[in-house]
């Protein structure tokens, strides 16, 4: 074995182990991607489309987007005059600790000024919780200003979905993107324009 | 940073053979130094086992195995999996690579007398896993549930109806019905995904102990080992790594070029990867105007429809395949390889490959008396390069291989 | 080692390519397809003919209408608005067709097969010539039959484009046994009469031949796009895997030869 030109062999294995390298991200993009949501996912959790128009002012309607319950609630102007009274009970009234996508536009936390529209999913572990918009003593709250009471572990919301201070839940119930069309509400779409 | 690293690896090497291991079985393991393309095959043989595995793991996880979803989730894969059509075609394309390559892999141990001793381990167990990859093949090939992986089931399910006494209860017991149906495709699916490939890898493990317990061949057919230096090392070898690493890795470029034309461009290579009817929802009320198995079924295809006989076609298929496992003691050569062997080895290993491949293209089109006729010489020539190998072999007059490569 | 090759080669090569006698039925061999899935006009165009003549009856079960509109270039809204009749539709949703299996297996004696993979599973030959190949038969219960697919339970949905074809007899060139045609003495063809040709009414149906052909061309050209529609993908992605491995190959080589030198 003559001297090797351990140059021309470095540089040949760094090349070969270059080009090598660089195929694998190619490689394993099929992969990586096969486990994306696919087409027929996507078609099934494509947006809902609702026709709020025949909600009655104080009712709830429970749609069902991603295989997940979405209330929308019609509020009448005296709940919405009430929300700022909870306040003190809240443990989180801005909804600064959660993602807010329509922040400050309206006092419903959604695109209406009328109604909202919220996953009705507990932030604790997931149950639905119940509505109850009338303002009265409850067993769980003796000054029960309106809103959801979660029957699994007991966390209290207020009408808009805002988290009570002392409750499992440690967060306001999530508002999904949304947009409205006149009276058609469409849940799971932005829309664009806010 | 670089003292961390081998105090670890120190610790890990102290408790498993790493260094060890990668010596006896790569960097210090000696292997011939000249040998020829043909013996690249059983390194791309294990790439494609990889990528079968890798990519079934991957269309398992859309797949449905069931009767009414199985041939809607396929096309579900091609077009709504992000990718599917990939893993798709790689899987299909694999599968006729694998016969492929496995069919040269297994021509150069008839080439080159691989098998003679001491190496007759290695030929079974490679015999065996060729069995295997049959059966696995065609349990995959039910699953799409289309035309072809319903009557191709049917007929070869048949088979065993052919079997006395036993027949017809073992066809029910097979399908796990009285017809093909979910149960089927259901225990297929287990068979093809864990089963097999999990036996197919123990075998291939063992393959590779026994050959690196007496090491590789060559193209002269001597025995490497007669001349070794004062380390016991035979002076014909160079170690495996990185001398024949090397070596493979360009095979398996050249391999994977092959690959990528047939798998971006013809995976249904004019219906002989992908049969036409497959494209088509399993109808038990209809059958196919031609139903033929997958071009590496078709030799024995062929086979079979040239005896009239069911159970009689069933053993001549059966013993086409069985005769290969004794070809190690057939073969009555003073020397292994057809370099040096004589006139009639030379002329019945033409006419065996030549013979192999007619059927292969008998057992694709439809029977006509011509091809009937042609198919029955067709066996007798197969079946003929083995049985009269003991005589040819011992009688004929052989040339003297080099002392060294 | 050479004589065994040159055996080999001889005898394998002395197959030639039989891909099945007749493969367009009573037509004999199928006019030839080469599918353009590049030419979004003329795919579009096929859709279009698929939606308005075919859909009826023929489901595309395993296609969206999404892709469709994204594969061929065409604004959702407007798909939406000029072909899909269905108000409920959405764009992820599967085209499943109107037609219900059982009345229709009742009707026409079988139930019109989906066709998302029909170009595949027959071939886009044999459908470019399929729908070509209808004539007139008063024996059969639409008083039509097809050269290519004997008896068919299809009608001739297409006829007011085509107008009516006629089995009949016209004079063909006569071929000499060497292959040749015959010629007279003053070298014009002489013919035979042969029958079982297709003979078209011409200006019966509102196209022409020529324009009826392209007709059918997109709508197997779409067909051939919806039965596999990612090949235009696969192919251009194609080119540059085995660029890749090309590139590897011939590094790969350099490097093997270069550690070769230690023991050749």
């Amino acid at each position: 074995m003559s001297n090797p030109n351990t140059t021309r062999r470095k540089v040949l294995i760094g090349m070969t182990a270059a080009v090598g390298a660089a195929g694998i991200p190619f490689a394993a993009t099929p992969f990586i991607s096969a486990w994306n949501p696919s087409a027929k996912a996507k078609a099934l959790g494509a947006a809902v489309k609702v026709d709020v128009s025949k909600i009655q002012p104080g009712q709830k309607i429970q749609v069902s987007w991603r295989k997940q319950p979405v209330f929308v609630i019609r509020h009448t102007a005296k709940s919405l005059e009430s929300l700022g009274q909870v306040v003190a009970k809240l443990d989180d009234p801005e909804s600064l600790n959660i993602e807010e996508p329509y922040r400050g536009i309206n006092n419903t936390r959604s695109k209406s000024s009328e109604f909202s529209v919220l996953a009705g999913v507990c932030t604790h572990l997931g149950c639905s919780p119940k509505y109850y918009p009338e303002m009265e003593s409850k067993p769980w709250d003796n000054s029960w200003s309106g809103g959801f009471f979660c029957p699994c572990h007991g966390s209290m919301f207020d009408l808009v979905g805002r988290v009570y201070k002392g409750v499992p839940a440690p967060t306001n119930l999530k508002v999904p993107p949304h947009f409205f069309e006149g009276t058609i509400l469409t849940i799971g779409e932005d829309g664009g324009v806010v | 940073m670089n003292g961390m690293f081998s105090k670890v690896f120190d610790w890990v090497n102290h408790r498993l053979p790493i260094v060890n291991t990668f010596e006896r079985h790569l960097s210090k393991h000696p292997v011939p130094k000249k040998v020829n393309f043909w013996y690249l095959f059983g390194a791309l043989a294990s790439v494609v086992l990889i990528i079968q595995i890798v990519s079934g793991i991957w269309l398992m996880m859309p797949y449905e195995n069931t009767e009414e979803g199985a041939f809607a989730s396929v096309e579900f894969i091609m077009r709504d999996v992000e990718y599917g059509w990939v893993i798709r075609y790689m899987h299909t394309t694999g599968a006729s690579m694998f016969f492929a390559v496995v069919y040269l892999h297994m021509f150069r141990g008839l080439l080159y007398g691989s098998y003679q001793r001491p190496r007759e381990l290695v030929w079974i167990f490679g015999m065996t896993i060729y069995l295997v990859m049959m059966a696995e093949g065609f349990l995959g090939y039910v699953l799409p549930y289309g035309q072809m992986s319903y009557w191709g089931a049917q007929v070869i399910i048949s088979l065993f109806g052919a079997i006395p006494y036993i027949g017809e209860s073992l066809e029910v017991w097979v399908r796990g019905d009285y017809y093909i149906s979910g149960a089927t495709i259901s225990r297929f699916f287990a068979l093809h995904v864990v089963a097999l490939p999990l036996i197919l890898i123990a075998l291939v493990f063992m393959h590779l102990v026994a050959l690196h317990e007496v090491g590789a061949g060559n193209p002269e057919g001597i025995d490497i080992e007669k001349y070794v230096d004062e380390d016991g090392v035979p002076l014909d070898s160079v170690p495996f790594f990185p001398y024949k690493v090397l070596n493979a890795l360009v095979g398996i470029g050249v391999f994977m070029i092959v690959f990528s034309i047939i798998m971006f461009f013809f995976p249904e290579m004019g219906g002989y990867f992908l049969e036409k009817a497959n494209f088509e929802e399993a109808n038990p009320l209809s059958t196919p105007e031609h139903i033929a198995p997958v071009w590496y079924y078709s030799p024995y295809y062929a086979m079979l429809r040239a005896v009239p006989d069911k159970l009689g076609g069933l053993i001549v298929m059966a013993g086409a395949i069985a005769i290969l496992f004794v070809v190690p003691w057939l073969d009555r050569s003073k020397v292994a390889s057809i370099r040096y062997k004589g006139i009639f080895s030379k002329i019945a290993l033409v006419l065996f490959a030549t013979s192999f491949i007619t059927l292969g293209y008998l057992g694709t089109v439809p029977v006509t008396e011509s091809r009937k006729l042609m198919s029955v010489i067709g066996t007798f020539i197969y079946f003929g390069f083995f049985f009269l190998m003991p005589f040819y072999t011992s009688l004929e007059k052989t040339t003297v291989p080099p002392e060294r490569l | 080692m050479r004589l065994v090759s040159i055996l080999f080669l001889l005898t394998v090569s002395s197959f030639g390519y039989t891909a099945g006698g007749a493969e367009c039925g009573d037509y004999g061999d199928c006019d030839e397809f080469v599918a353009q899935l590049h030419d979004n006009s003329s795919l579009q165009r096929g859709l279009n003919t698929f939606i308005n003549n075919c859909y009826g009856c023929h489901s595309l079960q395993y296609s969206r209408w999404g892709r469709i509109a994204k594969d061929l270039d065409i604004p959702e809204t407007i798909l939406f608005e000029k072909l899909v009749f269905d108000p409920n539709a959405k764009s992820g949703d599967l085209m499943k067709g109107s037609l219900d299996k059982k009345s229709s297996e009742d009707w026409f004696g079988v139930a019109p097969p989906d066709l998302t993979l029909v170009a595949r599973s027959r071939g886009s030959n044999w459908i470019y010539t399929y729908l070509r190949t209808y004539y007139e038969d008063d024996s059969k219960q639409y008083g039509v039959n097809n050269l290519v697919y004997p008896n068919t339970a299809m009608p001739n949905v297409l006829e007011h484009y085509q107008g009516k074809q006629v089995l009949g007899c016209k004079q063909v060139p006569s071929y000499a046994s060497n292959g040749g045609v015959r010629r007279d003495a003053d070298r014009n063809i002489i013919t035979k009469e042969e029958c079982g040709h297709l003979l078209l009414t011409e200006n019966y149906g509102k196209y022409t031949a020529a324009e009826f052909d392209t007709m059918i061309f997109d709508l197997t050209n779409f067909l051939t796009y919806v039965a596999e529609p990612v090949r235009a993908d696969r192919e251009r992605i194609g080119w540059f895997v085995i660029l890749f491995f090309v590139v590897f190959t011939a590094l790969s080589y350099l490097l093997f030869r270069e550690y070769q030198k230690d023991y050749h």
